[in-house]
């Protein structure tokens, strides 16, 4: 087999369970969870990653990986379906000598040293499958090339009042950086590290392998290998992100970020003359047909859909189907779900392939200011006719 | 039983006007998403039939670009996949006379190919049909031909391009061609079904003694003189037979029937695929108001529809109110426009405040791109 060199391979680490994901990730890896109405959320990095021209993409797997896989199928999508390069899935694989599962995120790219050397890159792109945002990796790659950096971190600005949830990364003057500080009590500064690292790639392979046998480490980017190339005097940079990102580990964040994509000018704009188009998998489904007795208002609704009901500020995906009398407010449909008449669900997320139930009361309403608990029914579940979810719960 | 397929794609471009100036027939954007080709494509790759040619004469460009290597219908094969047949540069005859003298130019594709049964599709009707149940009630038959047909097309006043009689134990008693039929009759969908080399040693035949249509020189004759058998497959789910600009627009509407709906999509292993264009989802701004309307991606509604179809990326501005239309693709409704019974092809930009009204029996036109 010929492999042609890549100047840049992207890793995308989706291995994750997701646990804060509860029930949507019972039994699906997090990357592979419906947003926006038509994509999952690997949708973006692998969208910014072709957007950026990099056409070589390793995707790491372990958790639960049966519907990733499927949908990543040979990246055609993506525009990743290559001879040379292209989309490749990675999951943990038996060896002659030692075989394990993918212990940390730096332990899961030492692992694919061997996949990674079939191109010979000069930069390795380190990624992860869990956030929402468009970014324009070539930028950072030629900010990296500028500095001659070993590493760049990709940070963005927080408030100071949250950096101390963060990985802060403190900067002189030039952007190197002199100090990483993960979850620090009294922050010096405001960058927080997006998790997003562009490595030289025989230094990264060093560190790598060095760590590796270190038996005390934890095997993880943030807390080992990027404090060990800073004490060693390699020369880090951090490269400012300003767009949208977002992390949707959590519900609330999950649903927060589904309805950042609503408004005539929405915090998050998905429209492709904005930083690019986000690829997905599509399915062949027909145009929505929205009746009389439907009323929409501040929200997306995807293809293949039959609208009757009354949809309010939501995002409601693809194949749904919102009967007449079902009201459903604040919420995040998922693709295929079922809800029957006189069905009331808000502030909720409701997951793949439900059935919701005729007169079933899902979540409810929060006044200004108070603290909005979500419910979030997990896939393919059903709730019966009249039965109650509160808000918040999570079944 | 191996099959092949055959599709035309435009043998009567003519009827439709501007919607077919500078597309095929079979290239036609119907129903939000799709072009009609799609309807062909979805159901011989659902019976497995993936070994297709695609004739076609002029204005193919879209249509090529609209295919491109067949991958949404899983034809992307190095062989037996998807052929696109355009007239030959070297031939004198840049432009078809018929299906017969379309069939002759494509004779090395039928000759090379393997498969025993060919099935000869038009562009015109749209349905959602299992090819394979066709296939082998031609197959029982017995029959030289198996035309496919409809009940309930024939009225008298639409004129057929090929319409049978049957009796009572469904044998063919009379073939008309190019014929105003009446109830009577049923209506050719425009899909035969017959064994390669019989097609092989027909078109040869036909077009070295100067014949040139399929219906009119080869089945009637054919049926008349006892030379061929020919049998009428009835089909009994929806078919809309899209051949005139009135009839464009009312089966467009249709879709907001919930029947024609899902006698056309979602029919369990008939799934009609079609290109992908990664749009994001339809955005229903406060002001929308959306009533028995099909709509496609990518749409940002903040004014009224009522009763009609929107295909991909249709901005409707505020205040503006469409009704019993069909806005295609990217088209832009200015704020407080008025549309009814309008056919905007792709790109329209109608202005704010403009007026535009045709009637159900004619729909008023605006070519692609066009300024209002």
């Amino acid at each position: 087999m010929n492999f042609l060199k890549k100047h840049c391979v992207a890793m995308l680490l989706a291995g994750g369970q997701g646990s804060r994901l509860l029930v949507l990730t019972e039994n699906t890896a997090k990357p592979a969870v419906p947003f926006g109405g038509k994509y999952r959320i690997i949708d973006f990095p692998l969208s910014n990653c072709v957007n950026s021209g990099i056409d070589t993409v390793g995707i790491l797997t372990q958790y639960q990986p049966l519907e990733l896989n499927e949908y990543i199928g040979n990246g055609q999508p993506w525009r990743l379906n290559r001879s040379h390069g292209g989309v490749q899935v990675l999951p943990p694989y038996a060896k002659s000598k030692k075989s394990e599962w993918y212990k940390g995120t730096a332990n899961a790219i030492y692992q694919n040293i061997p996949f990674i050397e079939r191109y010979d890159p000069d930069y390795v792109l380190i990624l992860s499958g869990d956030h929402i945002y468009k970014m324009d990796y070539a930028a950072m790659l030629r900010f990296a090339e500028q500095k001659n950096a070993d590493c760049t971190i990709a940070v963005r600005t927080v408030p100071l009042a949250e950096a101390s949830r963060f990985g802060i990364m403190n900067t002189n003057e030039d952007g190197s950086i002199y100090e990483f500080e993960e979850k620090p009590k009294h922050p010096k500064s405001t960058n927080a590290s997006m998790g997003i690292y562009i490595f030289k790639w025989d230094i990264l392979r060093q560190f790598l392998i060095a760590d590796e046998e270190d038996p005390s480490s934890d095997n993880d980017f943030g807390k080992n290998v990027i404090p060990a190339l800073l004490s060693s005097g390699h020369k880090l940079f951090a490269y400012k992100f300003e767009g949208y990102w977002k992390d949707v580990g959590t519900i609330s964040s999950l649903w927060e970020a589904n309805m950042e994509l609503l408004g005539t000018d929405p915090a998050f704009n998905l429209d492709s003359e904005k930083g690019g188009r986000i690829y997905a998998r599509n399915y062949a489904m027909p145009s929505s047909f929205i009746a009389k007795s439907s009323a929409n208002s501040d929200s997306l609704i995807g293809e293949g859909s039959g609208i009757y009901g009354a949809v309010k500020h939501c995002v409601i995906s693809t194949g749904c189907t919102v009967e007449e009398g079902a009201v459903v407010e604040d919420s995040v449909i998922m693709p295929n779900v079922v809800i029957e008449s006189g069905a009331i669900i808000r502030h909720a997320i409701i997951g793949e392939d439900c059935h919701i139930r005729r007169g079933a009361v899902i979540g409810g309403s929060f006044a200004e200011g108070e603290e909005k608990k979500i419910a979030v029914v997990g896939k393919a579940k059903t709730i019966e006719a009249n039965q109650t979810i509160a808000p918040g719960e999570v079944c | 039983m191996s099959t092949m397929g055959i599709i035309f794609a435009n043998i009567y471009d003519s009827s439709l006007g501007e919607l077919t100036n500078k597309r095929t027939m079979a290239s036609l954007p119907y129903g939000g998403r799709y072009r009609q080709i799609d309807f062909s494509l979805s159901n011989m790759t659902n019976a497995g039939i993936r070994h297709i040619g695609v004739i076609t004469k002029y204005n193919y460009q879209s249509l090529m670009n609209h295919i491109g290597s067949g991958q949404e219908w899983d034809l992307e094969l190095e062989e037996g996949g998807l052929e696109f047949l355009t007239p030959y540069a070297a031939d004198h005859n840049a432009s078809y006379r018929g299906k017969l003298d379309a069939l002759r130019s494509a004779m090395s594709f039928l000759t090379y190919s393997k498969e025993e049964y060919v099935v000869l599709v038009d562009s015109g009707v749209l349905c959602a049909i299992d090819f394979n149940e066709l296939i082998e009630h031609h197959i029982a038959s017995g029959a030289d031909v198996t035309v496919c047909v409809k009940a309930g097309i024939a009225n008298g006043v639409k004129q057929l391009d090929m319409a049978v009689r049957t009796d009572k134990k469904n044998a063919v008693t009379d073939v008309a061609v190019d014929y105003c039929a009446d109830e009577s009759y049923l209506a050719s969908m425009g899909i035969f079904v017959m064994r390669r080399d019989r097609l092989i040693r027909e078109v040869t035949e036909a077009v070295a003694h100067n014949r040139f249509r399929f219906e009119r020189d080869f089945v009637m004759p054919g049926f008349t003189d006892g030379s061929l058998k020919l049998n009428a497959y009835k089909f009994q789910g929806v078919a809309l037979f899209n051949e005139s600009t009135a009839e464009f627009f009312h089966n467009n509407l249709a879709l907001l029937d919930r029947n024609i709906r899902e006698g056309l999509f979602r029919r369990p292993g008939r799934t009609i695929y079609t290109k992908v264009r990664n749009e994001i989802p339809s955005y229903y701004g406060d002001s929308s108001e959306i009533d028995d309307c099909m709509v496609a991606d990518g749409c940002v509604l903040e004014g009224t529809a009522i009763h009609s179809i929107l295909f991909r990326g249709v901005k409707l501005g505020k205040n503006a109110v469409v009704k019993d239309s069909i806005i295609m693709s990217d088209a832009v409704i200015g704020e407080g426009a008025e549309l009814e019974n309008v056919i905007l092809d792709k790109d329209v930009v109608v202005g704010a405040g403009k007026k535009l009204c045709g009637t159900y029996e004619h729909p008023l036109i605006l070519k692609r791109g066009e300024i209002v």
